[in-house]
Protein backbone atom coordinates (compact mmCIF):
# COMPACT_ATOMS: atom_id res chain seq x y z
CA UNK A 1 0.00 0.00 0.00
CA UNK A 2 1.41 3.38 -0.96
CA UNK A 3 1.58 6.39 1.35
CA UNK A 4 -1.23 7.98 -0.65
CA UNK A 5 -3.40 4.90 -0.14
CA UNK A 6 -2.63 4.77 3.59
CA UNK A 7 -3.66 8.40 4.04
CA UNK A 8 -6.82 7.87 2.02
CA UNK A 9 -7.64 4.90 4.24
CA UNK A 10 -7.03 6.91 7.42
CA UNK A 11 -8.94 9.94 6.16
CA UNK A 12 -11.39 8.97 3.40
CA UNK A 13 -12.73 12.50 3.36
CA UNK A 14 -9.48 13.85 1.93
CA UNK A 15 -9.94 14.67 -1.72
CA UNK A 16 -7.48 14.44 -4.58
CA UNK A 17 -7.69 18.20 -4.78
CA UNK A 18 -6.34 18.35 -1.23
CA UNK A 19 -3.24 16.51 -2.47
CA UNK A 20 -2.67 19.34 -4.91
CA UNK A 21 -3.32 22.23 -2.57
CA UNK A 22 -2.78 21.52 1.15
CA UNK A 23 -0.98 18.17 1.22
CA UNK A 24 2.22 17.37 -0.65
CA UNK A 25 3.52 13.84 -0.92
CA UNK A 26 6.98 13.54 -2.39
CA UNK A 27 9.53 10.99 -3.50
CA UNK A 28 13.07 12.16 -4.29
CA UNK A 29 14.05 8.95 -6.11
CA UNK A 30 16.82 8.41 -3.57
CA UNK A 31 15.60 5.03 -2.32
CA UNK A 32 13.92 6.46 0.78
CA UNK A 33 10.41 6.21 -0.60
CA UNK A 34 7.35 8.44 -0.38
CA UNK A 35 7.04 10.96 2.44
CA UNK A 36 4.85 13.86 3.53
CA UNK A 37 6.60 17.05 2.43
CA UNK A 38 3.76 19.37 3.40
CA UNK A 39 0.64 18.98 5.52
CA UNK A 40 -1.50 22.10 5.80
CA UNK A 41 -4.95 20.54 5.94
CA UNK A 42 -7.23 22.97 7.80
CA UNK A 43 -9.08 20.36 9.90
CA UNK A 44 -7.25 17.02 9.83
CA UNK A 45 -4.09 16.37 11.81
CA UNK A 46 -0.99 15.05 10.13
CA UNK A 47 -0.88 11.26 10.51
CA UNK A 48 1.71 9.88 12.89
CA UNK A 49 4.39 7.40 11.90
CA UNK A 50 2.54 4.78 13.94
CA UNK A 51 -0.63 5.35 11.96
CA UNK A 52 1.26 5.06 8.70
CA UNK A 53 3.30 2.01 9.68
CA UNK B 1 48.57 40.47 -42.84
CA UNK B 2 46.93 40.01 -39.49
CA UNK B 3 48.17 41.68 -36.34
CA UNK B 4 48.22 40.06 -32.93
CA UNK B 5 47.97 41.91 -29.63
CA UNK B 6 48.84 39.83 -26.58
CA UNK B 7 48.48 40.42 -22.87
CA UNK B 8 51.63 40.89 -20.90
CA UNK B 9 53.13 37.65 -19.72
CA UNK B 10 54.78 39.07 -16.63
CA UNK B 11 52.19 41.50 -15.27
CA UNK B 12 49.68 38.84 -14.39
CA UNK B 13 46.85 40.89 -15.83
CA UNK B 14 44.62 40.28 -18.76
CA UNK B 15 44.61 42.45 -21.83
CA UNK B 16 42.41 45.44 -21.07
CA UNK B 17 40.69 47.34 -23.86
CA UNK B 18 38.50 50.40 -23.43
CA UNK B 19 35.57 51.51 -25.50
CA UNK B 20 34.66 54.97 -26.77
CA UNK B 21 32.70 57.58 -24.80
CA UNK B 22 29.52 55.53 -25.20
CA UNK B 23 31.19 52.63 -23.48
CA UNK B 24 30.86 50.35 -26.45
CA UNK B 25 33.84 48.42 -27.73
CA UNK B 26 33.89 47.53 -31.40
CA UNK B 27 35.85 45.01 -33.39
CA UNK B 28 36.07 45.21 -37.14
CA UNK B 29 37.07 42.24 -39.20
CA UNK B 30 37.42 44.57 -42.17
CA UNK B 31 38.11 48.28 -42.12
CA UNK B 32 34.78 49.99 -41.63
CA UNK B 33 32.75 46.82 -42.04
CA UNK B 34 31.74 43.57 -40.33
CA UNK B 35 31.71 45.20 -36.94
CA UNK B 36 31.19 43.22 -33.76
CA UNK B 37 30.21 45.50 -30.87
CA UNK B 38 30.56 44.59 -27.22
CA UNK B 39 27.84 46.62 -25.49
CA UNK B 40 28.32 48.84 -22.49
CA UNK B 41 26.96 46.45 -19.90
CA UNK B 42 28.03 45.08 -16.58
CA UNK B 43 28.58 41.37 -16.39
CA UNK B 44 30.37 38.58 -18.11
CA UNK B 45 30.30 38.44 -21.87
CA UNK B 46 29.36 34.93 -22.88
CA UNK B 47 30.71 33.27 -25.95
CA UNK B 48 29.70 30.03 -27.52
CA UNK B 49 31.54 27.36 -25.63
CA UNK B 50 31.16 28.52 -22.06
CA UNK B 51 27.39 28.56 -21.78
CA UNK B 52 26.35 25.35 -19.99
CA UNK B 53 23.88 23.05 -21.71
CA UNK B 54 22.82 19.48 -21.13
CA UNK B 55 20.35 16.88 -22.28
CA UNK B 56 19.45 13.72 -20.36
CA UNK B 57 17.10 10.77 -20.65
CA UNK B 58 15.85 7.87 -18.52
CA UNK B 59 17.19 4.37 -18.98
CA UNK B 60 14.44 2.58 -17.05
CA UNK B 61 10.75 2.83 -16.35
CA UNK B 62 9.82 4.04 -12.86
CA UNK B 63 6.59 2.98 -11.20
CA UNK B 64 5.20 5.81 -9.08
CA UNK B 65 2.52 6.37 -6.48
CA UNK B 66 -0.60 8.34 -7.27
CA UNK B 67 -0.64 12.02 -6.26
CA UNK B 68 3.00 11.96 -5.20
CA UNK B 69 5.58 14.41 -6.53
CA UNK B 70 8.35 12.13 -7.75
CA UNK B 71 11.73 13.17 -9.06
CA UNK B 72 12.18 11.81 -12.55
CA UNK B 73 15.42 9.80 -12.64
CA UNK B 74 17.26 11.03 -15.71
CA UNK B 75 20.34 8.85 -15.50
CA UNK B 76 21.72 8.99 -19.02
CA UNK B 77 23.33 12.00 -20.68
CA UNK B 78 22.99 12.88 -24.33
CA UNK B 79 25.49 15.67 -23.73
CA UNK B 80 26.65 17.87 -20.87
CA UNK B 81 28.91 20.66 -22.09
CA UNK B 82 30.13 21.84 -18.67
CA UNK B 83 29.74 18.64 -16.65
CA UNK B 84 26.99 20.19 -14.54
CA UNK B 85 24.36 17.43 -14.65
CA UNK B 86 24.57 14.67 -12.06
CA UNK B 87 23.15 11.32 -13.17
CA UNK B 88 23.00 10.07 -9.56
CA UNK B 89 21.03 12.94 -8.04
CA UNK B 90 19.40 13.94 -11.36
CA UNK B 91 20.32 17.55 -10.69
CA UNK B 92 21.60 20.29 -12.96
CA UNK B 93 23.88 22.68 -11.07
CA UNK B 94 25.40 25.04 -13.62
CA UNK B 95 28.72 26.72 -12.92
CA UNK B 96 27.87 30.01 -14.65
CA UNK B 97 25.31 32.44 -13.20
CA UNK B 98 22.51 33.35 -15.54
CA UNK B 99 19.10 32.62 -16.95
CA UNK B 100 18.41 29.13 -18.22
CA UNK B 101 15.77 27.75 -20.52
CA UNK B 102 14.46 24.42 -19.20
CA UNK B 103 12.64 21.84 -21.29
CA UNK B 104 11.17 18.55 -20.15
CA UNK B 105 8.97 15.80 -21.44
CA UNK B 106 7.53 12.98 -19.37
CA UNK B 107 6.15 9.91 -21.07
CA UNK B 108 3.55 8.58 -18.69
CA UNK B 109 0.95 5.91 -18.99
CA UNK B 110 -1.51 4.14 -16.81
CA UNK B 111 -1.18 0.40 -16.63
CA UNK B 112 -4.75 -0.03 -15.48
CA UNK B 113 -6.11 1.27 -18.73
CA UNK B 114 -7.76 4.33 -17.24
CA UNK B 115 -8.68 6.29 -20.35
CA UNK B 116 -7.96 9.67 -18.82
CA UNK B 117 -4.60 10.43 -17.27
CA UNK B 118 -3.83 13.65 -15.51
CA UNK B 119 -0.96 15.08 -13.60
CA UNK B 120 1.70 17.72 -13.38
CA UNK B 121 5.27 18.30 -14.40
CA UNK B 122 7.28 20.72 -12.34
CA UNK B 123 10.72 22.25 -12.43
CA UNK B 124 12.07 22.20 -8.90
CA UNK B 125 14.64 24.84 -7.96
CA UNK B 126 16.65 24.10 -4.82
CA UNK B 127 14.12 21.53 -3.67
CA UNK B 128 10.93 23.52 -4.17
CA UNK B 129 8.54 23.77 -7.09
CA UNK B 130 9.51 26.66 -9.35
CA UNK B 131 7.04 26.32 -12.23
CA UNK B 132 4.44 23.62 -12.83
CA UNK B 133 2.27 22.69 -15.75
CA UNK B 134 -0.87 20.58 -15.74
CA UNK B 135 -0.93 17.66 -18.12
CA UNK B 136 -3.91 15.72 -19.34
CA UNK B 137 -3.93 12.81 -21.73
CA UNK B 138 -6.74 10.86 -23.22
CA UNK B 139 -6.25 7.81 -25.33
CA UNK B 140 -8.42 5.59 -27.45
CA UNK B 141 -7.87 1.90 -27.97
CA UNK B 142 -7.34 -1.05 -25.70
CA UNK B 143 -3.77 -1.98 -26.53
CA UNK B 144 -0.56 -0.07 -26.76
CA UNK B 145 -0.48 -0.51 -30.51
CA UNK B 146 -3.70 1.41 -30.94
CA UNK B 147 -3.17 4.12 -28.37
CA UNK B 148 -3.57 7.64 -29.65
CA UNK B 149 -2.86 10.46 -27.27
CA UNK B 150 -4.20 13.94 -27.04
CA UNK B 151 -2.34 16.34 -24.86
CA UNK B 152 1.32 17.05 -24.42
CA UNK B 153 3.14 16.31 -21.16
CA UNK B 154 5.80 18.92 -21.74
CA UNK B 155 7.43 21.53 -19.56
CA UNK B 156 9.10 24.76 -20.63
CA UNK B 157 10.32 27.43 -18.26
CA UNK B 158 12.95 30.07 -17.69
CA UNK B 159 14.84 30.08 -14.41
CA UNK B 160 17.68 32.06 -12.85
CA UNK B 161 20.53 30.02 -11.36
CA UNK B 162 23.42 31.58 -9.44
CA UNK B 163 26.18 29.47 -10.95
CA UNK B 164 27.30 27.88 -7.69
CA UNK B 165 24.65 26.45 -5.36
CA UNK B 166 21.40 26.72 -7.29
CA UNK B 167 20.16 23.53 -8.92
CA UNK B 168 17.11 22.29 -10.77
CA UNK B 169 15.36 18.95 -11.04
CA UNK B 170 12.28 17.71 -12.85
CA UNK B 171 9.38 16.20 -10.87
CA UNK B 172 6.21 14.53 -12.06
CA UNK B 173 2.93 13.93 -10.26
CA UNK B 174 0.28 11.61 -11.67
CA UNK B 175 -3.08 12.43 -10.16
CA UNK B 176 -5.28 9.95 -12.01
CA UNK B 177 -6.12 6.69 -10.30
CA UNK B 178 -4.58 3.33 -11.06
CA UNK B 179 -1.06 1.98 -11.24
CA UNK B 180 1.08 4.45 -13.09
CA UNK B 181 4.64 4.91 -14.25
CA UNK B 182 7.12 7.27 -15.83
CA UNK B 183 8.26 5.61 -19.02
CA UNK B 184 11.78 6.01 -20.30
CA UNK B 185 10.82 6.10 -23.96
CA UNK B 186 11.04 9.70 -25.22
CA UNK B 187 11.25 11.27 -21.76
CA UNK B 188 13.92 13.94 -21.54
CA UNK B 189 15.26 16.81 -19.44
CA UNK B 190 17.25 19.66 -20.97
CA UNK B 191 18.49 23.11 -20.03
CA UNK B 192 20.73 25.69 -21.58
CA UNK B 193 21.89 29.17 -20.74
CA UNK B 194 20.26 32.00 -22.61
CA UNK B 195 21.66 35.05 -20.79
CA UNK B 196 24.36 35.70 -18.24
CA UNK B 197 23.53 37.31 -14.93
Amino acid sequence: MTLYEKIKTLHPEITDHDFITVITLQNDSDGKGDYIAKWEHPTLARPTQEQLA
Amino acid sequence: MASIISAGTTSGTALNMSGDTSGNLAFQTQAGANTITVPNVTGTAMVSGNMPAFSATMSNQLNVSQSTWTKIPFDTKDFDTATCFNTSTYRFTPNVAGYYQVNGFMNFNNNSGNPVQTGFISVYKNGSAWKSVFIGLQYNGSSSSTVTYTGSPTMSSLVYLNGSTDYIELYGNLTSSGQAAFYNGNSFFQAYMVRSA
